[in-house]
């Protein structure tokens, strides 16, 4: 057995060296922890790790087989998202023991902290002594035994698995119920006791979800929409929309739900204008060669970038929403521009991860798909704390698209109407996400950038907490940014435009000096080239296409993708649905798209006489609306309204 | 010619001059994808979305809009739109020609467009009466010229009466459309059994017309130029045609060969299938089976009528020895492109075989004939010599279109040019020298988009087929149309290519140009161009400097890193609030406004108001409910109820300092407008009034004064500003009115500084009211249940959003939503709610800026 000093070694240190005994088979003993942060976290073999005494934050921390035994107590987060494995706390634990694990088994000989298990998806976590409030929230599957007492709100809002609880029940949560504990299920908790040698001579009450808010009681009538600009602008104040919506919510008694981002007119990048008259742009097929457009986003603290041929990503959209033949057909799309995919909430697959160069591999909070292995075979990872269309709020996918094997990936019950949570259990401020932020850096041995996504709200404060945090870049999403589902109230009145926010964070960054050191990737309605460079020109380091390259892909923008019956087979898990798409051709037409976006950038910079794309500064740009020169700085230039088209007319 | 649908000429239609019926130029408006395969641009998303809505009539003007021969076209034509149709490529076309046959079918023979007069002293004789002349002729008849038709045949119709059998257009539709024609342009003269070379000179015409249109055709089958194709069992397609479709019924030998793959072929193999005799028919085709140019369904039509057809197979001769005849034959492969980018079938040596049969029908192409044209110089080999751009012949007078100028080709084609050269002659006519090019018409009807929920799963509805029938010689009709129910299911299927989105940044426009860019080849950087020039130019945004203030354009923060996220769908949220202190609310809205209300109204709210603990503000009380009553009080003519939680006193001309006795129990409160702030609240603080009524509306003693537009938001801004001024904030509690649609608004309001917002017209419409001259109407259309649920449904949706609304800025309270939980995203909005804007500056907008 190795021996490892944390007194004498950096915990950093420490876990490559358990790597390295893990990958020789050899067994670890820990000394001198002294509840460090992060001990044992990215380990994937199955190899004993012995902790003399206690460890801190993510102890056993995104796992997959290896066997923990801590002597003392272990700070919160134990276990994170542990697949295989087994974790043995002989004292007690802090908060959120057993954290999204998916398969683990957690033994805990004390008393554990709040919201033990939460979103946990398979495994066992045992808790010998008492448990306090909101056990087996948000939980998924698996199971949790309490041998003791537990606290207020027993299984609030979980959605699947049990809880056993031996001692007194302080209160059931929200969704939860008492049922009958078979006797086979019994056995099994006895086996499993006696496999730990616990001892327990006590009566169990078994947990479960009651199944009274997984799904809407009355669905929604499905309407096609109308067109925007009957309810957009200065328009009749009871319009044809405003009526439509008061109907529909007189018969359902909610908010109302559905795909794509604001409906209405913003300000946004389309308000401002390039100074230099670009009419005369000519048609140079040669211009892309002209003008350097390659751009490294994500080596800040020295991890390796993500290396684009122009600053342009494909955003973040979860195979969920989007049918698997749509996610690969961007992933297709994203190598063949050379530039980057990104897993959305749903979790990687492995044709995604085959078919993208690169590929980021977004982290939520329901930590749906999430696991040690895509995380060390993803080029860079995302911390999604918000997005531009649901700002606040997490993922909505409606239980028709909830099929069996999106399900399995996510590690959740099918048929659900799946409202993800929109709070990480193990981030409830700035200073647990710095924590977080690094047990990601050790499960990836320092070598892939950890960004963060954020919808744009307070972006001017928000972005220097991001800063702080150290994220190695920031994907800041505009309220005009889409999803394929959420409620239409969201879509509409939360956030601030996209205009605004890469504006906001600009000035942060400025203002503590961050601006040529934290990137900006901005998205949220970049729809084309001249959008783009405006964007760069503004300060963001690269732009995000999301809806765009749907659009490119045979989306026909009929903002029904909440149904899940998407006619074009982007938007649906229905596999006959799907049959309707032609992954090669769509991935060719987003190519395609993306390759016309790049001539359009390239053709804009060389026509300011740039020979790089990030040469564009505000310098080059006026504003079309007061609105836009208030949220910009720019100056105001209503002259510069449709000065093309003018010039064409003269002509 | 080849059509682009991507190509920038539709999402950027070139100029047409004055006059021109098109849509291009609307900004909520790209033409379809079908519409721009149609050579005549018939406006196929309008007309089919006119079959869902039940509007044969509206289908009818859009279908024939710019197609004289919409019956035969609803069977026959070949339909380029239906594979540019999007929904092609997930699950199936749009059976677009079928839905046009239905509604022709539907409306019948005597439907027709109301006649036009004859208003220009020029005449134009047209040459031949085929579908290019006739086209050319009603679109000259329409502009007012009166045109004489010379047709040298017994009936009017050209290629369509003698080139297609009755089996696919059974007698009287072609008499249909040209009764039609003539009903609708009855300065349209026709001559039969006259034409060039047969009783009249181009000389003569010219004289008696001031222009000539010479739409004479392609009426001669081409030769193969292979030995022994003079042989009298080797007969020419169109001439075979010709036969049949004049009434013959020849006896045919056993087994028939037609050569050649298009539509010629297909009619002609057809045809004969059904003729006496024959019982097997191949079809001989020197490429392959994804080359060869008949339409599919024609194809699919006679293989499962049992005709075979031979791919990659070219003649090369004729055997006949004795009673024996064959065409000797060889096997083809594709070889490299030719000018027109087909791939040339190039001989396999050695493959030469026979191929037995009593009959071979050539169908290799057609050619026009005139002798006296060829005399006068006017042709090029077998065509009229004609310029493409001016649609001009060597003489100045005379113009030519068709097959007769251009080859054999389509019905719609054939059509098309008829359009073209109508307008060159009109241009020709009007002394215009230098025409702007013709381009084919984008019109709209702008029909709203069928709201069918199943438009995602039906599956493409054919016709129902039915083959060479029970007594094939009579050439009995295939295919029956549509039954009123299929055709809708097929409507409901469209895509809408055509019409605006409920997207403001994916607008119609924006989706078409990314479809543009998403199809352009890396190396086109012409297209490129083009794309961002016109992306460019797309400055339209409604916030200009005259842009009214809105609710809807204040935003909220939402929560992130700076503020802790809490989980919407999942935290508690508190809506309820009690107004100072006593009138306890379950939601932070009441409702008001329902004193003229039907009584069956009034007490399903009063129902659903006690039920989601609510409360009523009007003159006159609800009724039976246990939700509390805030009387408004008409300062001259009201007397406090006893029976009301508070009692608001409302001023008809204004603000006067009133009297009013405090009530045990009773709260007292003041109906104010922002005229009124300055004098109303120092006041009302003096008299130690409970609460104000913020009235947004021109007066809340007026029926539904909401409907007369947008509220004036500047009343809950000066609120705030006075009380602040005074420092007061917390002594009074603020009901707004005017306005409220959503439950966003509601907590918008609440962030501006009101406690309660009051509802009125969106009530109204969810208990079934409808908005009439400035009115709200109802009907007896509904159940007082009903009533009950949708007002109960509403008020929980209106609680609902708002409180999402709360929690997305992080707050478990909804009161606790404040002026700096929000953003202004216009000057206007700002200046008049006092909200600052997002970016820069984050000003508060001022009326002095």
């Amino acid at each position: 057995m190795a021996t490892i000093d944390l007194s004498l070694t950096p915990v950093r240190k420490a876990n490559e060296l358990i790597r390295q005994y893990g990958a020789g088979g050899e067994d670890v003993q820990i000394l001198n922890p002294d509840a460090r942060h992060h001990i044992g976290v990215g380990l994937t073999h199955p190899i004993k790790v012995t902790v003399r005494g206690s460890a801190g934050y993510f102890c056993a921390g995104l796992c997959d087989g290896p066997t923990f035994e801590i002597e003392r107590n272990v700070g919160w987060g134990l276990a994170d998202n542990m697949l295989n494995g087994t974790v043995i706390v002989n004292g007690n634990a802090s908060a959120i023991p057993g954290v999204a694990v998916r398969g683990a088994e957690v033994i805990v000989r004390g008393n554990v902290g709040s919201r033990a298990g939460q979103v946990m998806k398979e495994g066992t976590l045992l808790c010998a002594g008492n448990a306090n409030f909101m056990a087996g929230y948000m939980m998924y599957g698996g199971r949790m035994i309490i041998l003791g007492n537990s606290g207020a709100q027993l299984g609030q809002d979980m959605t699947g698995g049990a809880i056993y609880v031996g001692g007194k029940i302080n209160d059931l949560g929200t969704d939860a119920m008492l049922t009958d504990l078979p006797a086979d299920e019994l056995q099994e908790l006895m086996e499993f006791l006696d496999k730990y040698k616990v001892s327990f001579n006590g009566t169990f009450r078994k947990v479960v979800n009651a199944g009274k808010k997984l799904k809407y009681a009355r669905s929604e009538p499905r309407v096609r929409v109308i067109p925007f600009f009957e309810a957009s602008g200065d328009n009749d104040y009871w319009n044809a929309k405003v009526q439509e919506d008061i109907h529909v919510k007189a018969q359902i008694g909610r908010y109302r739900i559905r795909g794509y981002g604001t409906s209405r007119a913003l300000p946004h990048l389309s308000d401002l204008a390039f100074k230099r008259d670009l009419s005369a742009i000519p048609a140079d097929p040669d211009v892309v060669g002209k003008v350097n457009m390659k751009t490294e986003i994500g080596g800040r603290s020295g991890a390796n970038p993500i290396k684009l041929s122009m600053p342009v990503m494909i955003a973040p959209m979860s195979y969920g929403a989007l049918s698997k033949s749509a996610k690969l057909a961007m992933a297709i799309a994203s190598r063949l521009s050379d530039i980057s995919e990104n897993t959305g909430e749903g979790g990687m697959s492995d044709e995604q991860r085959e078919e993208a160069n690169q590929l980021i591999y977004q982290c939520l909070a329901g930590r749906l798909g999430w696991n040690i292995h895509d995380m060390q075979r993803a080029n860079g990872l995302e911390i999604y704390i918000s997005q531009g269309a649901k700002p606040g709020l997490g993922g909505q996918l409606m239980a028709k698209k909830v099929t069996p094997e999106i399900a399995k990936i996510r590690g959740i019950p099918p048929g659900i109407d799946l409202r993800s949570p929109s709070r990480h259990p193990d981030v409830l401020g700035a200073d647990d996400l710095v924590i977080k932020v690094e047990e990601f850096r050790e499960a990836t041995g320092y070598k892939t950038p950890v960004s963060v996504k954020l919808g744009a709200g307070r972006v001017r404060d928000d972005i220097k907490i991001a800063y702080k945090d150290g994220f190695d870049f920031v994907e800041l999403d505009g309220m005009q940014g889409s999803t394929g589902a959420a409620g239409n109230e969201v879509l509409e009145y939360v956030g601030i435009p996209t205009l605004a926010a890469i504006q906001e964070a600009m000035d942060a960054l400025k203002e503590v000096g961050g601006d040529k050191d934290m990137p900006i990737v901005l998205m949220g309605g970049i729809k084309d080239g001249a959008d783009a460079a405006k964007a760069i020109a503004l300060g963001a380091r690269a732009v995000a296409v999301g809806t765009s390259a749907i659009i490119a892909g045979g989306c026909i923008a009929c903002l029904q993708c909440h149904v899940g019956q998407c006619v074009v087979g982007i938007a649906t898990q229905d596999p006959e649905h799907e049959k309707r798409y032609n992954i090669q051709a769509e991935a060719e037409n987003t190519h395609r798209y993306l390759e016309s976006l790049r001539w359009q950038m390239a053709a804009i910079a060389h026509a300011h006489g740039y020979g790089d794309i990030h040469d564009m500064s505000r310098g080059d740009l006026v504003a079309l609306t007061p609105e836009a020169a208030e949220i910009t700085g720019l100056p105001y230039a209503p002259e510069y309204r449709n000065r093309t088209e003018s010039l064409l007319v003269a002509s | 010619m080849t059509i682009t649908v991507y190509d920038i000429n539709r999402i950027r239609p070139p100029k047409v001059p004055d006059g021109f019926k098109d849509d291009g130029q609307d900004p909520h408006f790209v033409a379809a994808p079908c519409q721009v395969a149609c050579p005549v641009g018939t406006d196929a998303p309008s007309y089919i979305a006119y079959i869902w809505e039940d509007k044969p009539s509206e289908a009818f003007e859009a279908i024939t809009a710019t197609n004289p021969f919409s019956s035969i076209c609803g069977r026959v034509c070949d339909a380029p739109c239906e594979p540019a149709c999007r929904r092609a490529d997930s699950d199936g076309p749009l059976a677009i020609r079928n839905l046009k046959r239905f509604v022709m079918d539907q409306l019948g023979k005597d439907h027709h467009l109301p006649p036009v007069e004859v208003t220009r002293p020029e005449t134009v004789a047209v040459v031949g009466g085929g579908p290019a002349g006739l086209t050319a002729a009603q679109d000259l008849a329409e502009a007012g010229f009166e045109v004489h038709v010379y047709e040298m045949s017994d009936r009017l119709g050209g290629m369509m009466v003698w080139g297609i059998p009755a089996f696919r257009l059974p007698p009287g539709i072609i008499e249909e459309d040209m009764d039609r024609m003539l009903k609708h342009c009855p300065g349209i003269k026709v001559h039969l059994n006259c034409g060039l070379d047969h009783g009249v000179t181009l000389d003569e015409l010219k004289k008696r017309h001031d222009a000539v249109l010479l739409t004479i055709g392609a009426w001669w089958g081409k030769p193969m130029n292979v030995p022994g194709e003079d042989s009298p069992r080797m007969v020419d397609g169109v001439s075979f045609l010709r036969e049949v479709n004049g009434g013959a019924r020849p006896e045919m030998p056993e087994t028939v060969l037609i050569i050649g793959g298009g539509d010629v072929a297909m009619d002609a193999c057809r045809s004969a299938k059904r003729l006496p005799g024959c019982k097997h028919v191949k079809i001989i085709y020197r490429r392959g089976p994804n080359e060869i140019p008949a339409r599919k369904e024609e194809l699919k039509g006679a293989i499962e009528e049992g005709i075979e057809v031979v791919y990659n197979t070219q003649p090369v001769g004729v055997v006949e020895v004795g009673n024996r005849f064959a065409l000797r034959c060889v096997e083809t492969t594709l070889g490299e492109p030719d000018e027109d980018g087909r791939r040339r079938p190039v001989n396999v040596k050695g493959s030469e075989r026979d191929i037995d049969c009593g009959m071979v029908i050539m169908a290799v192409g057609q050619k026009a004939e005139s002798a006296e044209l060829y005399t006068a110089g006017l042709m090029d080999w077998d065509r009229i010599k004609t310029d493409w751009d001016t649609m001009r012949t060597g003489d100045p007078k005379v113009f030519a279109a068709g097959d007769g100028a251009f080859g054999g080709s389509t019905i719609v084609m054939a059509m098309m040019h008829g359009h073209r050269a109508a307008y060159y002659v009109q241009a020709h006519l009007d002394g215009i020298v230098d025409p702007l090019p013709y381009r084919t018409p984008y019109r709209t009807r702008r029909v709203p988009i069928a709201q069918d929920i199943h438009w995602e799963v039906f599956r493409r509805i054919e016709q129902e087929f039915h083959g060479l029938g029970d007594n094939p010689v009579a050439f009995p009709e295939i295919e029956s149309t549509y039954d009123r129910k299929s055709a809708r299911d097929e409507a409901a299927r469209c895509y809408r290519c055509d019409a605006e989105t409920g997207s403001f940044d994916y607008n119609v426009r924006t989706r078409e140009d990314i479809f543009v860019m998403a199809r352009a080849r890396p190396e086109d950087a012409m297209l490129h161009r083009e794309v961002l020039r016109k992306r460019l130019d797309l400055h339209h945004t409604p916030y200009d400097e005259n842009h009214k203030p809105a609710l809807e354009d204040l935003v909220f923060l939402p929560a992130n890193l700076s503020r802790l996220v809490i989980d919407p769908y999942r935290d508690a949220c508190r809506v309820s609030c009690a107004i100072a202190d006593q009138i306890e609310l379950d939601l932070p809205f009441l409702v008001g406004g329902f004193d003229d209300a039907p009584v069956e109204l009034r007490r399903a709210l009063g129902a659903a108001l006690a039920q989601k603990g609510s409360a009523y503000a009007g003159r006159i009380p609800l009724g039976e409910t246990r939700a509390p009553w805030l009387q408004i009080i008409s300062a001259t003519e009201d007397t406090p109820s006893a029976d009301a939680a508070a009692h608001i006193i409302a001023f008809r001309e204004g603000f006067k300092p009133v009297e009013m006795v405090r009530q045990p129990g009773t709260l007292r409160g003041l109906a104010v407008k922002t005229a009124d702030l300055e004098q109303a609240i120092p006041f009302a603080l003096d008299a130690e009034f409970d609460l104000l009524l913020l009235d947004a509306t021109p007066g809340i003693t007026r029926p539904w004064p909401e409907l007369s537009g947008s509220p004036d938001f500047t009343v809950i801004r000066d609120t705030l500003r006075i009380l602040r001024r005074m420092n007061r904030e917390e002594d009074i509690d603020l009901i707004y009115f005017g306005g409220i649609r959503t439950g966003t608004d509601g907590a918008k309001l609440v962030g501006l500084g009101a406690k309660v917002s009051m509802v009125s017209v969106a009530m109204a419409l969810a208990l079934g009211g409808r908005i009439e001259d400035g009115k709200v109407l109802f009907r007896g259309d509904r159940t007082g249940e009903e009533r009950i649920d949708a007002a109960a449904s509403l008020l929980s949706a209106l609680s609902a959003e708002a409180s999402i609304m709360a929690r997305c800025t992080g707050k478990t309270d909804v009161q606790n939503i404040e002026p700096e939980d929000l953003r202004a995203i216009t000057m206007a909005t700002s200046q008049a709610t006092g909200i600052q804007l997002p970016g820069k500056r984050q000003i508060i907008a001022s009326a002095a800026e």
